[in-house]
Order: C-alpha cells, then sequence, then structure tokens
C-alpha cells in the first residue's frame, strides 16, 4: 500500500517520464534489541529518476539512517530489494556516492588526498587523480586549500571535503544522509545553496536523508515523508516550486504552504514516537545503584 | 556473527586462552618427545613442573622470595615518597616545573638500567645497588604523574576550597592531594612495576639477592628445568604484582 | 612546556632570557659546581666522582675512537633487528588481536601479564637457543619490544573511529587497502607510540644481554670498563648512551605527523 502511494503521487511529474535510476523495493529490516525483534523499516518503496533530487523525511527514530545504510550497502540481511539502473545490488556500489552525517574526513590525508582517495581506491595514478579531484575541490569552493589537513578546516569545510570526495568518485547517484546535521544554522543554509548548486550544474541524481523540514523542501523535487517505527512511507509530497532555488526561497507563501503540510503529518509521527520513547523509558527497569 | 557472540561470552574465551596454552604445552612435550625439540635446549614441560618443588626446597625459594619482596618493598617506599615529594614540589613552584620537567621525561625515557655498573662502584655489591637501581627506575613515572594528577585538579573544586577560606596546607591534604589520588597511583603502580622489573633484572645481572640470582645460578650450572622452573616462578611473581595493583588502581578510580 | 623553552631559547640572543631559562642554566652551573667541588675535595674515593674535565676528555676521546663505531654498529645491528623482527610481529598480533573479539578476550591477558616481567631473566634461554653472538642479544630485544607494540597496536585498532571504516567500505576499497589506507593510518599515534616504547625496552634489553655476556657493543664497552675500574670512561658511556637514546625517542614522537598539532 505505501509503494502504490509513492507510484501514485509520482504520476505527472516531469521527471518521471524518464526511467527511475535508482528502485527500492519493498525493503523491510529487522534489528534484534533487547525487548524482542525491532523493525526499523518495513516494506519501503521508492525511485528516484535521474537527475532527480528527492528528500526523506521523517522523525528521529524513523530507520532514516538503517534505510541510508541500507541503500549505501553498508547494512545486510534485510529483505526487499534495490537496483540501481536496473541491476540488482548488494554491498557497496560503486554508482552510489556517500555523504555521512558523521565528521568522515581522514585526519592524516590533506584536502586533496581526501578528495582523490576514491580515485586512489579504483587505482588511478597519481597525478591524473590529484588533477581530477582538483575539479572537485573547486567545484565546492575550497581552491587555494589543497593542501591543509581536516584539522586546519572548519567544520562546514571539512564537510564540504566529504561531498567533493564522493563526487570525486563520479556516483550516478549522491546519497547523503543528515550531511548538515552538525553545523550550525548560517552555515547549514549556505552549504545548502551549495550543494543545491553542484546538484544543478551536475545534473547529480541525489536522496538526502533529513530531519530538518526547511531543508527537505528547499532542496527536493520530492519529499517522502517517513512514519515513526517501523518506517513506513506515509506521503509522498511533489514540490512544485521554482528552479534555481536558493536558501532566499525560505520566505515565499508557496514554500510555507508546504512546510506546513509536511509539519502536519511529520508531528503526528513525532509525537507518537515522543509519547513510546516516554512510556518505554517508564517501564524500562530503573538502573542500578 | 558467532565468533562474535562468543566473543561476548565470558567462559568461553577464558577456556579457549588456557585451553590454547595447554594444547600448546602438550605439543612441546610431544615435539621433545618424539626428538624434533632438542631436549637439550629445551626441556620437557613434565620435566619443569617435576623440578619446581626440588628447586623450591634446594634453592631456598621462600627465603629469596622475602628477598627480592624486602627490595621491591624498600624501592617502593623510596619511589612513593620522593617521587610524590618532588611531583608536589614541581607542581607548588611551577618555574621549577617549567624548568625541569621536560627533563625528567627525557630521563623517563633513558635506559637508566644501564648504570647499574656505576651504581656497583658506589653502593658495592648488595641490596642497596638493587634497591638503588629500582629507585631511579621507578621514579619519573611518579614524578610526572603526581605533577599531571595535581594540575587536573578540577577547577571547581578548587573554588570549592578557596570559598571555605582554606590554607595552602589544608588545601593540598583536602582537595587537591585526594582528587589527585587516582592519578597519582598511576604512577605509583608503574614506579613500582618498573622498580620490580630493575630489581629483578639486576639481581640476575650482578647474581646477588633473590629471585634474579636463582635464574643467573642455575642457568650458569645448567640445570635446564630449574632455569625453566625459575623462569616460570618469576613471571608468576610479576603476574600476581600487576594483578593486584591493577585492582587497587580500579577501585580507586570512581573517586575521581 | 617545551614550547616555553624553545621561545625563549630562540630569543637569548638578545640577552632577554626568560626566567625558565635563567633556572635552567641556575641549575647546571650548581650540579656543576657541586660535582667539581666534591670531585676535587677528595671526600670520595678519588674515581667514583671524576672532574667534569676528565669525564670530557672521555667523552671526546669515545666519539673520536674508531673501535667505537665497531661496538656501535653491532649493538645498532642487533637493536635494528629487534626492532623489525619484535616489530612486525608485533604489529601482526596487534591487528589480529584488535580485529577479533574473540581472539582479544582470551589471549590478550597473557600479553599483559608477560608485558612486564624482566625480560633479561629469559637471557639465558635465548643463550640456548641462539648461542652467545649477537643473535642471542637481538633475541631479547626482540621479546622486549614484542609487548608494547603488540598491546598499543591492540587497543589502537579498537579506538579506530567507526565512521572511516565505513568511508573505505563504501568507496568499496578491498581488505589490503582498508588495511593501509583506513587502518594503519588511523592508528599512527598509538602505533608511533608503541614504536617508541619498544624501541627503549629493545634498547635496555639488548644492552643488558650485552653487559652480562658478550664481547662486542656498547653494552660490552660499559661492563669492560667497570671491570677495568676505569670510571670516566663508564661516564662517558652512559652519557653518549642516554644522548642517543634519549634522541631516538624524540626522533620516533616526532613521525607523528604534522596534522596532528591542531587536531580538534
Amino acid at each position: 500500500m505505501p509503494a502504490a502511494t509513492a507510484r501514485s503521487e509520482r504520476s505527472g511529474a516531469a521527471v518521471a517520464a524518464a526511467k527511475p535510476i535508482l528502485v527500492v523495493e519493498e525493503v523491510t529490516k529487522r534489528f534484534e534489541s533487547e525487548d524482542g525483534i525491532l523493525t526499523a523499516v518495513d516494506h519501503l518503496s521508492l525511485d528516484v529518476a535521474p537527475g532527480e533530487f528527492l528528500a526523506v523525511i521523517g522523525p528521529s527514530g524513523c530507520g532514516k539512517s538503517t534505510l541510508f545504510n541500507v541503500i549505501g550497502g553498508l547494512t545486510d540481511g534485510y529483505e526487499g530489494r534495490i537496483t540501481v539502473a536496473g541491476e540488482t545490488v548488494s554491498g557497496p556500489h560503486p554508482s552510489i556516492g556517500m555523504v555521512f552525517q558523521e565528521e568522515s574526513t581522514f585526519p592524516w590525508r590533506t584536502v586533496i588526498e581526501n578528495v582523490s582517495f576514491p580515485l586512489e581506491i579504483a587505482g588511478m595514478a597519481k597525478q591524473e587523480r590529484f588533477e581530477r579531484a582538483r575539479h572537485f575541490v573547486s567545484l565546492v569552493g575550497l581552491n587555494g586549500f589543497e593542501r591543509r589537513y581536516p584539522a586546519e578546516l572548519s567544520g562546514g569545510m571539512r564537510q564540504r571535503v566529504s561531498l567533493a570526495r564522493s563526487l570525486a568518485s563520479e556516483p550516478k547517484i549522491l546519497l547523503m544522509d543528515e550531511p548538515f546535521a552538525s553545523l550550525d544554522e548560517q552555515t547549514r543554509l549556505l552549504l545548502g545553496d551549495k550543494v543545491l548548486q553542484i546538484q544543478q550544474e551536475l545534473k547529480q541524481t541525489t536522496l538526502l536523508i533529513t530531519h530538518n523540514i526547511t531543508e527537505a523542501v528547499q532542496m527536493a523535487d520530492r519529499v517522502l515523508v517517513m512514519t515513526y517505527r517501523p518506517g513506513r512511507v506515509k506521503r509522498m509530497v511533489k514540490i512544485d516550486l521554482p528552479r534555481p532555488r536558493t536558501s532566499e526561497i525560505v520566505g515565499s507563501e508557496a514554500f510555507g504552504r508546504y512546510v506546513a503540510q509536511i509539519w502536519s503529518d511529520l508531528r503526528e509521527e513525532a509525537s507518537r514516537g515522543m509519547r513510546e520513547d516516554e512510556s518505554r523509558a517508564l517501564h524500562a527497569p530503573e538502573h542500578k545503584k | 556473527m558467532t565468533a562474535a557472540a562468543l566473543g561476548k561470552s565470558r567462559i568461553f574465551p577464558l577456556f579457549l586462552g588456557l585451553g590454547t596454552l595447554v594444547a600448546a604445552i602438550l605439543l612441546i612435550e610431544i615435539l621433545i618427545r618424539i626428538g624434533a625439540i632438542n631436549r637439550f635446549i629445551v626441556p620437557m614441560p613434565s620435566e619443569i613442573a617435576e623440578s619446581i618443588p626440588r628447586v623450591i626446597v634446594e634453592e631456598n625459594v621462600p627465603a629469596r622470595f622475602w628477598l627480592t619482596i624486602k627490595e621491591a618493598f624498600w624501592a617502593s617506599i623510596l619511589v612513593t615518597v620522593v617521587g610524590v615529594g618532588l611531583g608536589a614540589l614541581l607542581h607548588r613552584v611551577q618555574l621549577l616545573r617549567l624548568a625541569t620537567e621536560t627533563w625528567i621525561a627525557a630521563l623517563a625515557s633513558a635506559p637508566t638500567v644501564l648504570m647499574y655498573p656505576l651504581f656497583l662502584v658506589i653502593f658495592g655489591r648488595n641490596a642497596i645497588t638493587i634497591v638503588m637501581m629500582g629507585f631511579v627506575a621507578g621514579l619519573p613515572p611518579v614524578i610526572l604523574k603526581t605533577i599531571e594528577g595535581l594540575a587536573g585538579t578540577r577547577r571547581v573544586l578548587v573554588n570549592v576550597g578557596r570559598s571555605f577560606k582554606l590554607t595552602q596546607t589544608q588545601m593540598f591534604w583536602k582537595i587537591l592531594f585526594p582528587a589527585a589520588m587516582p592519578t597519582i597511583f598511576v604512577g605509583v603502580r608503574l614506579g613500582l612495576i618498573f622498580a620490580l622489573i630493575n630489581i629483578v633484572g639486576v639481581e640476575f645481572l650482578i647474581n646477588f639477592g633473590g629471585l634474579g640470582q636463582l635464574i643467573n645460578e642455575l642457568a650458569e650450572r645448567y640445570d635446564l628445568a630449574g632455569t625453566y622452573a625459575a623462569i616460570c616462578f618469576v613471571i608468576l611473581v610479576s603476574v600476581i604484582v600487576f594483578e593486584i595493583t591493577e585492582r587497587i588502581e580500579r577501585w580507586l578510580r570512581p573517586a575521581g | 612546556m617545551a614550547e616555553t623553552g624553545r621561545l625563549t631559547r630562540s630569543r637569548s640572543a638578545a640577552l632577554t632570557m626568560g626566567p625558565v631559562t635563567l633556572l635552567r642554566v641556575a641549575i647546571i652551573v650548581a650540579i656543576v659546581v657541586v660535582w667539581e667541588a666534591t670531585a676535587r675535595s677528595g671526600l670520595l674515593y678519588r674515581d667514583v666522582v671524576p672532574s667534569l674535565v676528565v669525564i670530557g676528555r672521555a667523552v671526546v676521546g669515545q666519539v673520536l675512537e674508531r673501535e667505537f663505531y665497531w661496538h656501535l654498529g653491532w649493538t645498532g645491528v642487533e637493536i635494528g633487528g629487534a626492532l623489525v623482527i619484535g616489530g612486525l610481529s608485533g604489529l601482526i598480533v596487534g591487528l589480529v588481536l584488535g580485529g577479533s573479539r574473540l581472539l582479544s578476550s582470551s589471549f590478550e591477558s597473557f600479553l599483559y601479564y608477560l608485558g612486564p616481567t624482566p625480560k633479561i631473566i629469559f637471557f639465558p634461554v635465548m643463550i640456548m637457543w641462539f648461542g652467545v653472538g649477537p643473535s642471542s642479544k637481538a633475541a631479547l630485544g626482540t621479546i622486549s619490544c614484542f609487548f608494547p607494540i603488540a598491546l598499543s597496536t591492540a587497543a589502537g585498532m579498537r579506538q579506530i573511529d567507526e565512521i572511516l571504516i565505513r568511508v573505505g567500505k563504501s568507496f568499496r576499497a578491498n581488505t589490503w587497502q582498508m588495511v593501509t589506507k583506513i587502518y594503519l593510518p588511523a592508528m599512527r599515534h598509538p602505533i608511533i607510540n608503541g614504536v617508541r616504547l619498544g624501541l627503549g625496552v629493545a634498547i635496555i634489553g639488548t644492552l643488558l644481554a650485552e653487559t652480562k655476556l658478550s664481547n662486542r657493543g656498547i653494552g660490552f664497552l660499559i661492563i669492560n670498563s667497570y671491570s677495568t675500574f676505569d670510571m670516566p670512561r663508564m661516564y662517558a658511556l652512559l652519557i653518549i648512551l642516554f644522548v642517543l637514546a634519549i634522541g631516538a625517542n624524540a626522533l620516533v614522537s616526532r613521525l607523528g605527523g604534522i596534522e596532528n598539532i591542531r587536531r580538534n
């Protein structure tokens, strides 16, 4: 049933004309936990068309990060199927570039060495990979910082290094898990603009996982709202806002309507999550002294 | 998955560790018996086990053990009193600390035990040389950890002391010292371990005293099984000291 | 603290010595004066505290002597061999233990227990196994440095930031690439610290073995100066040894690289 919703919502969208490049079919992932089996993601389906920007939004604890790890191939033991360009995927796939929520630059590598990492793994010669990496360093606006170490950069700059590193592998799909979560609000907005600009420039198919409504609406063509545990598709919202967009769009009336619509969905889920967390805390055994 | 589950269990790793040890001993025994290992280089484990009671009685092991313990006791008293005292002094007189802390750290990385021939000349071939060697080896970590502990006292605790108008002496004994205690003990424990290593080592090298000399004598007599048995005995002693001091350290830690 | 010292020293040319440097100079001067006074007073037996002039002359004498370098070379070869064999095996054992929770909880306690035993007591066994030549000294150095390197490698492996491993996997690095490009660089600080500690105990193990039974090496020279009661030479050798050991230790610490200077 959730899959059907997602499919029908998509009809009429311009991007839907193209064959989807990423298809997630009926994915279910369960974990063993102290109080039994926990279903993190439940029969979730989605697809992303080439060049499309899809945002997945949900309250904390809805299995967003699980979904990220499943699509990225870092988690196995799930049910369902993931295909990239028609090919079934298991394990990390070269077509998918991941940007992590946590600080993930290599502290022992300079900016250029960090960005050229995937090319190095692929066995490219040093000069060639540095040349290619330099392009992506300038794409994220870090020219002049090539020889710096991550410790010498700010948090926002380090996250841009991670982004450039993923882009350098020229993935068909860019998969991002709350990439701005650890940044302050202003940096977050500006970096969001940067990502959007790059995404448009490269026509980069992007799947962004976030809990931030503004971010999702500002950037995405479609927003998938997930339910609180177990994570299912609650609604797919098509964002019909003109492009190119910047963070200035946040003030517009249409923007506000989308935010309100998604918030009313999300609110239900988040408060359900909060109640469940509270009752779990209440019934949990007391800590031994 | 199963390996991870077994790793979490408590009994299985213990079983596997000890089981492997026993299996290795048995394997060596068999290899020696079939002649794959020269029995005049490695004695059979069963021979070593047989020789233990003989060595204990004939070589007067309890007395030797007691002598080594006494040496270690005096060395650790010296290390603790002088080390903590110097550490507190350097903490109190910051200028002195700035001038000498790197020197002490450098000294800690110097092979001071190589000074034992010098100590032989100064103190003679007796227990004082051994105690002094243990003292010299154990001193730097105690000084450094004492400074670290005292300097690491949380600012708010010092302010609490100030609000009660404590004198400098009260401040040291009521606030700084108790707060620094776990860190200081880490240093004392290191110092004690270094001292013990050097005491047994120097006993062996100068052929005087307790357990170290025992190994030297048995080896010089070419008593193969006895030498191995004595080595096992020294390992046992260090395991016991290591374990006891670690327990004390763990017990002290939450106090910080 | 070291920074302060370095800064003030560089400015000392302008005659603006900081109080720390002044105090250091004062301490050194005081030690020199007391030492020299003791040496000349004849209170102690003449040769136990020789004059600094005599010691200085002995240091120069050693450094200029050709034979000294032959002995230093042998000690260097023994320690080098110990570091290569003990270091590599320690690294491998550390990686294996750090990578498996089962193996670590089964076998790591053996390393913890054997780590703080006096290694020199194994010397009679090493002589039986490897003979009286340099290889028994290298063997003692090897078992000395194996333990700190294995233990800090295992601990370092468990401390790796898990996200860096996920990054490597997401780019589909193979096992060899994971080890050389993620695990080892991510563990560089604990490994270098292990090597630093290992070098220290390898020096001690090798030289102590040389003093016990040998006909070459710095340890042999030290014990030889004891048996010939050549105290200035013994002081000179100890001073040279300490300078070399402390220098080697500082050199290994420096290998940590530039990027840790302002790390977070």
